[in-house]
């Protein structure tokens, strides 16, 4: 019976192609089944980084730096405010190689918001239209104020102000935002060469 | 005494921890108490310092309202500051003047409290006359019945909880009667020096149980408990004492008085309630959940008072003792009065230069400054001079600190993280019970100074979760601002348009009453401008099917026709052509459109809007200026023709459909009228798409003419290729023929019309 052995010859091959098929089926349903809207990664990123909408990593708002980074297309050391903690937490989502920051980032910043000299403001609502969180309250020809519990201290108002009313300040320590200091670990005891009288 | 404590007792030289077999819950240290520093005193007199400075913000919640102005003379008891109108949110205690004088000032002041923060704070200079008002909350003397009523009363009292936390008591009380079946007092006072409480208990015995009764009545409780550390056998004996006096008074729900053992940190909400009632608290969870309710004895006391008398939270017992004064003393301290004043009463050894400290010497905190006022949760002010600091070694893992831990945490790992600054895991390790009572600082070999890592640890996760909640309402409101902004565009957008639109109906509206009869006076417009010209004659009954074909487009409103050809056929094309086939030409049209699409883009996207827009409105003069721009068209296309013009175009110009000619006419008015110089630049634009459009016309007449062109059929066959290929619906073929039927007596006729003008003999050639 040739036909026969030709079969069994290509058993292993009908099994495989079987299998094959079946996994593919199986593969295409749960594509089609379980896809996922949207880009879990980028979302994973924008949850990381600080929200401020500064745009200085270059990218329009946090979300759009999120997603060019899901996508691969930036570096993970762009987000200004996050500093190197955002940047390692990026890399590890992203699975890339961490990059130090820019030297020229001030890392110890403190959290900084807004001010507007009410006294110097003209009312032109350019910082308005700037702030991407809509926490600056005015209107035209009238004083504008910073609502300071919705500034992300993102600094874009400061520039476009064309009397230079806007101030960034640090953020106000108040009785609710207090922090205990973190207890200092004392110093080593100091060599005796130094705590030897002077020889006179 | 039991069987059990003489053991342990009997032990605990050689075992010190056999101690804690005499309580139930775990850990816990043994420090010296030294409470006979203040307690072999007598309470000292009351005492009117120079000034008193009353903060406005207080342990918990927010600033009180100031109802006073600077100068204003104020009596005893007077309401200085008051609670916003929902103050059960944002948890306000009003304030209220502890004695009669003058407000000196509403400044800021530095507040008693770690930070050492400057906050607004009520100066009164008192007179020293103590004028009061009397029942100042305007009580009739009868205990409330219901919940509500007693945190009504309490919510203008001022009082919040004395023992140390500060939680405004109106807040901490639940709303619904019943739910609360025992109350818990606690007299354990567990700290080092203070003795406050019990001094309170001693002097004041009867007015705790009588405002633990006036709660447990409030709330509809079932029982009260009374817990009092063992040492304190003086307290035990008149609170006990008067608790017989006060269930013979009248009949009363059970109370008893449990005494605990001496145990650091005893008087913890859990432990105590643990060890009177046996109920462990879960984590995180309160005390009323479980239907417990805990209240200090001085809150009792308080309460007491401002149900019974009308008298508001002025003043409270303060210990005021430490190593650093001869004679410590209990005092009856009104609100406000600065830590040095009473200090300096008690005789300090020497200046007291140091940092006094309020609260006991385990959980109290070093103020920033020795002129602080005391505060309704000031139980002691304590005055222990600075000793030399031990050298904080490294963690050596003895495990002491675990054993210690009054709630079961790890004391040891937390620090581990928290110095690593890792404080999720410092969260997991449910840091946020620690209640830094200190006991794992005490019994470290190493001094590691373990509760200030844990406050600080506290403090960075109530900054990072802060910060959380601040990032996502951050990115809702970005995302917010992004809708908006794209809302506002589409609105101006629509906005823009339906002005626009009125703005022609109106125009149109006098002179042609329905879209259709414009449509047909374009027509006749442009027929009219066709005549003008001079190429052609055109029968009446081919307007008339012009018109109806004008119709027809505009019903369909198909505008997607390719402007230059309009621009072209306009000169060429005659009505009566078009009205031969005008539904084919139309598709005819289009074809040759998607041909030079790629030629057309830019112009077809601008001006597609516009068709579409007002496909048949149009207004008297423009058409007039219509005629105009038409003529010269024709003429511009007419010597542009002179170039090569392939045949398959020719065709499709001229049997393009009338109304559709009249579309595009219209948006190019539109655009004259509006704007001239991109009307111009349009212009342009579209003798550059021709320009294109013919050489995409002499690359298609060069693979024709390897066809030779003399057979009708091929063409028609090349232009349906290219029909399916830009994938524009192929159309009947008869119709097609027809077209091509028409384009041809049109190209004769043309070739007729045109035989004496160059231009069209040019043209002629060049299609051949």
């Amino acid at each position: 019976m040739q036909w026969m052995d030709w079969l069994l010859e290509f058993e292993a091959i009908v099994i495989f192609l079987g299998l094959a098929l079946a996994f593919g089926l199986a593969l295409g349903f749960a594509a089609v089944r379980f896809k996922v809207e949207g880009n879990p990664v980028a979302e994973q990123i924008d949850r990381e980084l600080p929200q401020t909408q500064c745009g200085q990593c270059g990218f329009p708002g946090c979300k759009p730096y999120a997603e060019a980074l899901a996508n691969g297309e930036s570096e993970v050391n762009l987000c200004v405010p996050g500093g190197t903690e955002v940047m390692i937490k990026i890399a590890e989502i992203t699975g890339r190689e961490e990059k130090p920051m820019d030297d020229s980032v001030d890392e110890e910043k403190p959290p900084m918001t807004a001010w507007i000299d009410e006294d110097l403001c003209i009312g032109c609502v350019l910082c308005i239209k700037a702030c991407p969180v809509d926490a600056i309250l005015g209107a035209t020809k009238m004083m504008h104020t910073v609502i300071q519990q919705e500034c992300t201290g993102c600094d874009l108002c400061a520039p476009v102000c064309p009397v230079d009313c806007i101030e960034m300040k640090p953020k106000q320590v108040t009785l609710k935002n207090w922090q205990w200091p973190e207890p200092q670990m004392q110093l080593e005891p100091k060599p005796l060469a130094e705590l030897a009288e002077p020889a006179k | 005494m039991s069987f059990l404590t003489t053991i342990a007792n009997k032990i605990a030289p050689i075992y010190p921890m056999a101690k804690r077999w005499l309580y139930k819950f775990h850990g816990g240290v043994f420090p010296k108490y030294n409470k006979s520093l203040s307690t072999r005193n007598p309470i000292y007199p009351p005492l009117i310092p120079n000034v008193l400075i009353l903060p406005l913000p207080q342990a918990i919640g927010e600033k009180a309202e100031p109802l006073v102005k600077v100068g204003e003379h104020v009596l005893k008891n007077q309401l200085l500051a008051q609670a916003d109108a929902d103050a059960n949110r944002k948890l306000v205690v009003p304030i209220h003047a502890p004695t009669s004088g003058t407000i000196a000032a509403i400044e800021a002041r530095t507040l008693p409290h770690a930070s050492g923060l400057q906050e607004l704070c009520l100066i009164l200079q008192p007179d020293q006359q103590d004028q009061a008002i009397d029942n100042a909350l305007k009580v009739d003397g009868t205990w409330p019945e219901e919940p509500q009523a007693l945190k009504d009363l309490l919510v203008h009292s001022g009082i919040i909880g004395m023992g140390g936390a500060g939680f405004p008591t109106y807040a901490k009380l639940p709303k619904q009667k019943g739910k609360i079946h025992t109350l818990v007092i606690n007299g354990a006072e567990c700290e080092p020096f203070i003795s406050c409480d019990d001094l309170l208990m001693q002097t004041q015995a009867k007015s705790i149980w009588h405002g633990a009764q006036i709660t447990a009545q409030a709330l509809g409780c079932q029982k009260i408990l009374c817990g009092i550390e063992t040492n304190k056998p003086k307290a035990i004996g008149l609170m006990q004492k008067a608790l017989d006096a006060v269930q013979k008074e009248a009949k009363s729900l059970p109370m008893e008085i449990h005494q605990v053992a001496t145990v650091y940190p005893m008087g913890g909400q859990k432990q105590l309630v643990f060890e009177v009632t046996g109920i462990e608290l879960e984590s995180g969870g309160h005390a009323i959940d479980q239907g417990l309710l805990m209240m200090n004895v001085a809150t009792l006391a308080a309460i007491h008072r401002a149900v019974e008398f009308g008298e508001p939270l002025t003043s409270r017992l303060v210990t005021v003792s430490g190593e650093g004064l001869q004679e410590g003393f209990n005092i009856d301290a009104l609100i406000g009065t600065p830590f040095n004043e009473l200090t300096a009463i008690a005789r300090p050894k020497s200046p007291i230069d140091y940092p006094l400290i309020m609260g006991g010497p385990m959980m109290g905190v070093r103020m920033p400054d020795n002129h602080v006022p005391v505060l309704k949760t000031t139980n002691c002010i304590l005055a222990n001079p600075p000793e030399p600091r031990e050298m904080q070694m490294p963690c050596i893992r003895c495990g002491e600190c675990m054993d210690a831990c009054p709630v079961n945490l790890l004391p040891q790992q937390m620090y581990w993280h928290a110095q690593g600054h890792e404080y999720e895991k410092v969260e997991k390790l449910n840091i946020k019970d620690c209640i830094e009572c200190g006991c794992c600082s005490y019994v470290c070999p190493s001094h590691i100074p373990l509760v200030q890592y844990y406050r600080h640890a506290k403090s960075e996760i109530k900054a990072l979760n802060a910060d959380k909640e601040a990032k996502e309402i951050a990115k809702q409101r970005h995302e917010f601002r992004l809708e908006r902004i794209e809302r506002e565009k589409a609105e101006r957008e629509a906005r823009l348009k339906a002005k626009k639109q009125a703005v022609k109906k109106q125009a149109s509206a006098a002179k042609t009453p329905s879209a259709a009869a414009s449509a047909a006076k374009a027509a006749a417009a442009k027929a009219k401008a066709a005549s003008a010209k001079g190429n052609d004659n055109k029968p009446l009954s081919a307007r008339e099917k012009a018109i109806q074909a004008a119709q027809k487009a505009a019903a369909n409103k198909q505008g997607q026709t390719d402007n230059d050809k309009k621009t072209k056929g306009q000169s060429i094309a005659t009505a009566k052509d078009k009205a031969i086939a005008a539904a084919a030409a139309k598709k005819r049209a289009q074809a040759a459109a998607a041909k030079q699409a790629n030629a057309t883009n830019n112009e077809l996207s601008t001006q597609t809007e516009k068709t579409v827009a007002e496909p048949d409105s149009q207004p008297m003069n423009a058409r007039e200026k219509a005629i105009a721009a038409a003529k010269k068209r024709a003429q511009d296309a007419a010597a542009k023709k002179a170039q090569s013009n392939p045949k398959t175009e020719t065709t499709a110009e001229q049997q393009k459909a009338p109304p559709q000619v009249e579309d595009s006419q219209t948006t190019d008015l539109s655009a004259n009228d509006q704007q001239t110089s991109p009307a111009l630049e349009k212009e342009q634009a579209r003798k550059q798409a021709v320009a294109k459009a013919r050489e995409a016309a002499a690359a298609r007449k060069k693979t024709q003419q390897a066809k030779a062109q003399e057979s009708i059929t091929e063409a028609p066959e090349n232009a349906s290729d290219n029909e399916a290929s830009t994938g524009i619906k192929a159309k009947p073929a008869d119709a097609r023929q027809k077209a091509i039927a028409a384009a041809k007596a049109a190209a004769a006729k043309r070739a007729a019309n045109k035989a004496n003008s160059a231009n069209a003999q040019k043209q002629k050639d060049s299609t051949e």
